[in-house]
């Protein structure tokens, strides 16, 4: 059989993947293991056990106070991939910037990025927010009420992105999107984009902001985007959010219109 | 413009009279509102020739040329009696292009046919007269007294074609003129006087003098395009015409042939190029990867081409000698597998395990008889074997210091602290890269590159918490050497049960038992590097100096894990030594009873039967270090194509295909496709070779594996990194560490021959295998061929010269030219650095002068449009003052074109560069139109040539008018 010491001499590679991966493993276990078993041990969703957190740990009308309960929760007590601090200070140096008029999100999740859109956003904006799941997107509701903005500031749309993009120049009466934030699934990502650029409510100038383009990543959106020559485009890169050691970034395009 | 042409060739004619015409042209200022009007009229002219005025920028370049003309014309007066119109000869060159115009030249010197052309000419010099008033044509009459006559004469010619001249200002026109004339030309090439051959002489070597230095003129390429097709035309037709009578035809017989000649080597050199080994597979792996990762190949390459003459002389004066020549297999003991090893010699085994019939074959030491010469041609080949021993040795070390002699002239020329920003704005970039991912990268990494110096800079001015980073560094630092304790130690416990192993008797164990100590130096050779990388992440250093660190770290592991091996043999050698006494001792029991045995038996002699098989012998220590060498190799050769294919290869697969179907995106995330590790491949390269070099003596067969093994990997590694790697993120500089490489490559080269050379010097050789074996030493091998190879008088003048007395002064005398040429080097070297210094500081001063002048120039200009406006505004005539201003301006370039050209035409530049603060009134508009001045011209400073800015600035500000 295979001797002692050749089993030794794999020590090292054993250090070095370890040492390499670990914030993989940190992810892997804040993420999968620990919701599993809070999953089993209260009988609740992630999402709502954030909720309670926030409900318990922020001031009512007071965005910043709810940002902040949760990133301390994030970042201490269980893992939710929001957008974050860091990359969360480049969404708004940007909206700030831009002040959109409309705004649509895709994928409000727990609701974290609309708030941190909708605060920063200039009298009379409107921001439609999109969710897909119903669950979620009742807890996105409770925050976003929490946080203060009223139905004339939020519109939670509570659809898949696939179905709402065609409808929504019919069904909501929009002309042109200024800004488009994408969190949802990163396979959806290109036929989205796709998907707005057929409907036209793209104009020139538009901004559109993908987050997570580098890990878990959006190989096709990248290439799509690379090669249309539609954008002007540049990736903002930082780290995952709550996490230091893994690399992500957040792709931003403003569109040029087709030449 | 037509006017600031006349005025720029003006100052080009009159060299001397600079200073004169400067104050000329500061009077013109003056009085210019009163040219106004004329001005005005002209102005179709004007802008008809501004395309020709572009041509003179470049063609003011053309210093030799000029400087040439001056020549001519200083020689004027001579020639005037016969050449009436000389002045107007010179005119038409400033409206064509280069090749034209000395054609012209030619053409008006002797058939002064084309009268138009000089029309032409004759009407700027009336235009500019116009211009300059009187004060110019009292200097033009000082000048020569005749021409003002003579233009008189011409006067009604002129008027005549004038309307001529004004449409043939197209360029195109003129070239057919030009062909023309030298359809003329060629005609009667004989009827040329020997005055004009002179001339046409003249014009030929300034053209091959322009084709040579057209490489350095900062043209755009199809203008040098255009000149060079012409000049070399030119010169074709014209080289040949050079000559009298017969000598003509010798002539042009010696420049055909010189062309045929030079043809030749420019295909032999492209031959050459072509027959470089992979020299196209590098290219493109270059322009893929950058030149860090193709420095790699090429140093593998170098590798190659030494093992192969490594392989050369073994396989030449060893392995086939013996083969030929020596007794064939099965004759004696020694060339016969025993009786006991004779059922598995050959099994499959033993193309990995190199024992059985591998081990008793010319492909180690112990085949080898120590017969003193063999075959018919009296072959001496323990000598031979002796020799050729020490030749790949000392070859070995020439090559590597000449090369690092060579590669030290190279490098030192830049100092990397004193200039960090420069150099990187202006060296970065790697010309050879063809690839726009790695483009892509380079130009991030440049990026970072900034930002690091930047951070570094800032760093350098504050230092928070060195506390910290010190106990990083010390903790990182400590780690590794637990981690290098820890190898060696393991090393060292197999080779000690692998001790154990052979003497229970390899058979009774299984594969990986008896490979152990070779598979547990390769794995950890392979993968303890990746752990420093990671420990040196904590140590926070410069990637430069990490680099350094990871490479001494991988360095001292080998070493250690190869002197450990080392060591171990040496155990396994005593061992060995021991055994040999012992059966060395049963051999003469074995013997004496095999004789007595037969002689009991029968007195005749039919006991020589014995196969020699059968025969017992000793353990042959050489041929176990010869096969521990040959083992390592291969195993080490094993492991670097597994980590490629299964490192390389099949991560990229898996990350190509998996990438479907992942949550995350593998490509650009986190396993990605693996970097090409230049530092890794190298290190592994040069043990490599040490291991060949410490073992080619007891294994002749080392060096044909190594040359295998590297041209396999060759191919392979090419492949791999063309097909599974991507561009490093952090490209560094190849050049600088190309000598770094072979230090280390020197410094293995001394470690690997001290094992062979103290086991050589101090171990008796076996005796009953190998060519030395009956010896003390293996070096005996030279006095016994001195002793009965050569006359008696050499041994003995030998013995006198390797007498202490006589070695000792040598020695002292080498040593005393040793420190000599040191001492003579390094004075150089400072005298050098002296000079650089030197150059620098005059430098500044010079920048700092002309700083000075530019801002006096800047001051002046400014009055300048002062009075011009006011006058202007006298004249109440708005849109003439416009139109003014821009021929002021107009008048402003070209004055410091002017300038420009006077100075570059004096023969002792640097004394005018030292003027050049204190010119009088100099006049540029923009400090800008000073720093062409660097261009080419002769006195600029060759340690800074990153100055100089593109001349092509100025074309497009002269299109605007």
């Amino acid at each position: 059989m295979v001797a002692p010491a050749i089993a030794l001499a794999f020590i090292p590679l054993l250090l070095t993947v370890l040492i390499r991966c670990r914030f993989y493993f940190v992810l892997f276990y804040r993420a999968v293991l620990v919701r599993i078993w809070k999953d089993c041990a209260t009988g609740l969703s992630r999402e709502e056990r954030a909720y309670q957190y926030v409900l318990t740990h922020a001031t009512p009308g007071d965005p910043d106070s709810i940002l902040d309960a949760f990133d301390v929760w994030c970042s201490k007590v269980e893992f939710i991939s929001n957008i974050g601090p860091k990359k969360g200070k480049v969404l708004d140096r940007l909206v700030m910037e831009l002040s959109p008029l409309t705004v649509l999100e895709l994928g409000a999740h727990c609701g974290y990025s609309t708030v941190r859109i909708a605060r920063s956003l200039p009298l009379g904006a409107r921001i439609y927010s999109l969710e897909m799941d119903s669950r979620n997107a009742a807890i996105a509701e409770k925050i976003i009420r929490l946080a203060g903005f009223d139905d004339d500031t939020v519109e939670l749309i509570i659809n898949p992105s696939d179905e709402v993009i065609p409808r929504l120049r019919s069904d909501y009466g929009l002309e042109r999107l200024d800004f488009v934030f994408m969190d949802h699934w990163k396979k959806c990502y290109l036929p989205d984009l796709q998907m707005l650029e057929g409907s036209g409510l793209l104009g020139k100038g538009s901004v559109i902001m993908a987050d997570n383009v580098l890990f878990p990543g959006a190989p096709k959106f990248l290439r799509h985007v690379r090669k249309s020559g539609l954008y002007e485009w540049k990736v903002h890169r930082a780290t995952l959010e709550y996490s230091k050691g893994i690399r992500d970034g957040m792709a931003e395009l403003v569109y040029q219109g087709t030449k | 413009m037509g006017v600031d042409i006349g005025l720029e060739f003006e100052g080009d004619e009159d060299e001397v009279s600079t200073f004169q015409e400067e104050h000329e042209r500061e009077r013109h200022r003056a009085k210019i509102s009163d040219g106004d009007r004329e001005r005005r009229k002209r102005g179709n002219g004007r802008r008809k020739r501004a395309s020709r005025a572009e041509e003179w920028e470049g063609e003011s370049q053309a210093r030799p040329e000029r400087r040439e003309r001056g020549r001519r014309k200083r020689t004027r007066s001579d020639q005037e009696a016969k050449g009436s119109d000389r002045d107007e000869e010179v005119q038409p060159k400033t409206k064509s292009g280069k090749s034209a115009k000395t054609r012209k030249h030619i053409k008006n010197e002797k058939t002064r046919k084309m009268e138009e052309e000089e029309g032409e000419g004759e009407e700027r010099h009336a235009k500019r007269k116009k211009k300059h008033g009187s004060a110019k044509k009292e200097e033009r009459e000082e000048d020569g007294g005749k021409r003002t006559a003579k233009e008189k004469a011409q006067e009604v010619k002129r008027k005549k074609h004038k309307k001529v001249v004004e449409t043939s200002s197209e360029p195109s026109e003129e070239d057919d003129n030009d062909e023309e004339d030298n359809e003329e030309r060629e005609v009667r090439p004989e009827s040329l006087s020997s005055e004009e051959l002179e001339k046409l002489k003249e014009a030929v070597d300034e053209r091959k003098k322009l084709i040579q230095t057209l490489r350095g003129k900062p043209w755009p390429m199809k203008k040098k395009c255009v000149t060079l097709r012409e000049s070399q035309e030119f010169v074709e037709k014209y080289e040949g015409a050079l000559g009298k009578g017969k000598g003509r035809k010798l002539y042009a017989y010696k420049v055909m042939m010189n062309k045929k000649w030079m043809k030749f080597q420019r295909d032999f050199e492209n031959f050459k190029t072509a027959c470089i080994p992979w020299e196209m597979k590098i290219k493109e792996i270059e322009s893929h990867f950058g030149s860090s990762v193709a420095s790699y190949f090429i140093f593998l390459r170098w590798m190659y081409g030494i093992n192969m003459i490594l392989f050369c002389l073994t396989f030449g004066l060893v392995m086939v000698p013996e083969a030929l020549m020596g007794r064939p297999y099965g004759t004696i003991p020694r060339k016969t597998v025993p009786r006991p090893e004779a059922t598995s010699a050959m099994d499959f085994a033993v193309l990995w395990d190199f024992g059985g019939y591998a081990q008793y074959s010319v492909l180690f030491y112990g085949y080898y008889n120590n017969q003193r010469a063999i075959g018919w041609l009296k072959f001496r080949m323990p000598l031979s074997y002796f020799l050729v021993g020490v030749g790949t040795v000392a070859y070995s070390y020439m090559v590597v210091i000449r090369t690092m002699a060579r590669n030290a002239n190279e490098s030192g020329v830049g100092d990397d602290n004193s200039f960090n920003f420069n150099w990187k704005t202006f060296t970065s970039w790697d010309y050879l890269i063809g690839n726009p991912e790695m483009a892509d990268n380079k130009f991030a990494s440049i990026t970072t590159s900034f930002k690091e110096a930047i951070l570094e800079e800032q760093e350098s001015r504050k230092d928070d918490n060195i506390h910290l980073t010190r106990f990083l560094r010390v903790l990182a630092n400590f780690l590794v050497l637990c981690c290098l304790a820890g190898s060696g130690y393991l090393i060292y416990f197999v080779v000690r049960r692998s001790q154990k192993f052979a003497l229970d008797g390899l058979d009774n164990h299984t594969w990986w038992e008896r490979n152990e100590v070779n598979m547990v130096m390769s794995l950890l050779g392979m993968f303890c590097p990746m752990l420093f990388d990671v420990i040196s992440a904590l140590e926070n250093y410069h990637p430069r100096v990490a680099l350094q660190w990871q490479l001494g770290r991988i360095f001292a592991l080998f070493l250690g894990n190869l002197y450990t091996f080392i060591i171990a043999l040496m155990d396994e050698i005593n061992l060995k030594r021991e055994e040999e006494q012992i059966i060395k001792f049963n051999i003469t029991m074995w013997e004496a009873s095999l004789y007595n045995g037969t002689v009991s038996v029968n007195s005749t002699a039919p006991a020589i039967t014995i196969q020699p098989a059968d025969v017992p012998r000793g353990p042959c220590w050489e041929t176990m270090v010869g096969q521990e060498f040959v083992r390592l190799i291969i195993s080490d050769t094993m492991t670097t194509y597994i980590t490629l294919l299964i490192g390389d290869f099949l991560r990229a697969v898996l990350v190509r295909f998996l990438n479907y179907c992942w949550c995350w995106d593998l490509e650009a995330g986190f396993p990605s496709y693996s970097e090409f590790d230049v530092s890794g491949n190298v290190l592994g390269l040069i043990f490599n070779q040490g291991m060949i070099w410490m073992g080619a003596f007891y294994a002749p067969c080392l060096p044909a594996l190594n040359v295998l093994r590297l041209h396999v990997s060759m191919y392979l590694q090419c492949w791999a990194v063309m097909c599974c790697n991507v561009p490093q993120e952090r490209v560094f500089k190849a050049s600088g560490s190309n000598n770094f490489y072979m230090a280390m490559l020197l410094v293995i080269l001394f470690l690997s021959t001290l094992p062979a050379i103290y086991t050589i010097v101090t171990i008796p050789p076996s005796f009953d295998c190998g060519p030395f074996s009956g010896k003390k030493r293996m070096f005996d091998v030279i006095q016994e061929t001195l002793e009965s190879d050569f006359p008696a008088w050499f041994g003995k003048v030998f013995s006198y010269a390797s007498n202490p007395g006589l070695v000792l002064p040598f020695i002292l005398l080498m040593v005393l030219a040793i420190y000599y040429l040191q001492s003579t080097s390094k004075s150089y070297k400072e005298a050098n650095v002296e000079l650089k210094k030197k150059l620098q500081t005059q430098n500044e001063e010079n920048k700092k002068k002309k700083k000075l002048a530019a801002l006096k120039a800047q001051m002046d200009l400014e009055e300048a449009r002062k009075a011009s406006s006011q006058t202007a505004k006298q004249q109440k005539n708005s849109n003439a003052s416009q139109q003014d201003q821009e021929s002021d301006e107009e008048e402003d370039h070209s004055s410091s074109q002017r300038l420009h050209h006077g100075k570059n035409g004096r023969h002792a530049p640097p004394p005018v560069r030292e003027q050049e603060g204190q010119l009088p009134a100099t006049r540029a508009p923009v400090p800008r139109s000073y720093q062409h001045e660097h261009h080419g011209a002769p006195g600029y400073l060759p340690g800074f040539p990153r100055q100089s800015e593109p001349r092509m600035h100025r074309v497009p500000s002269l299109q605007r008018h």
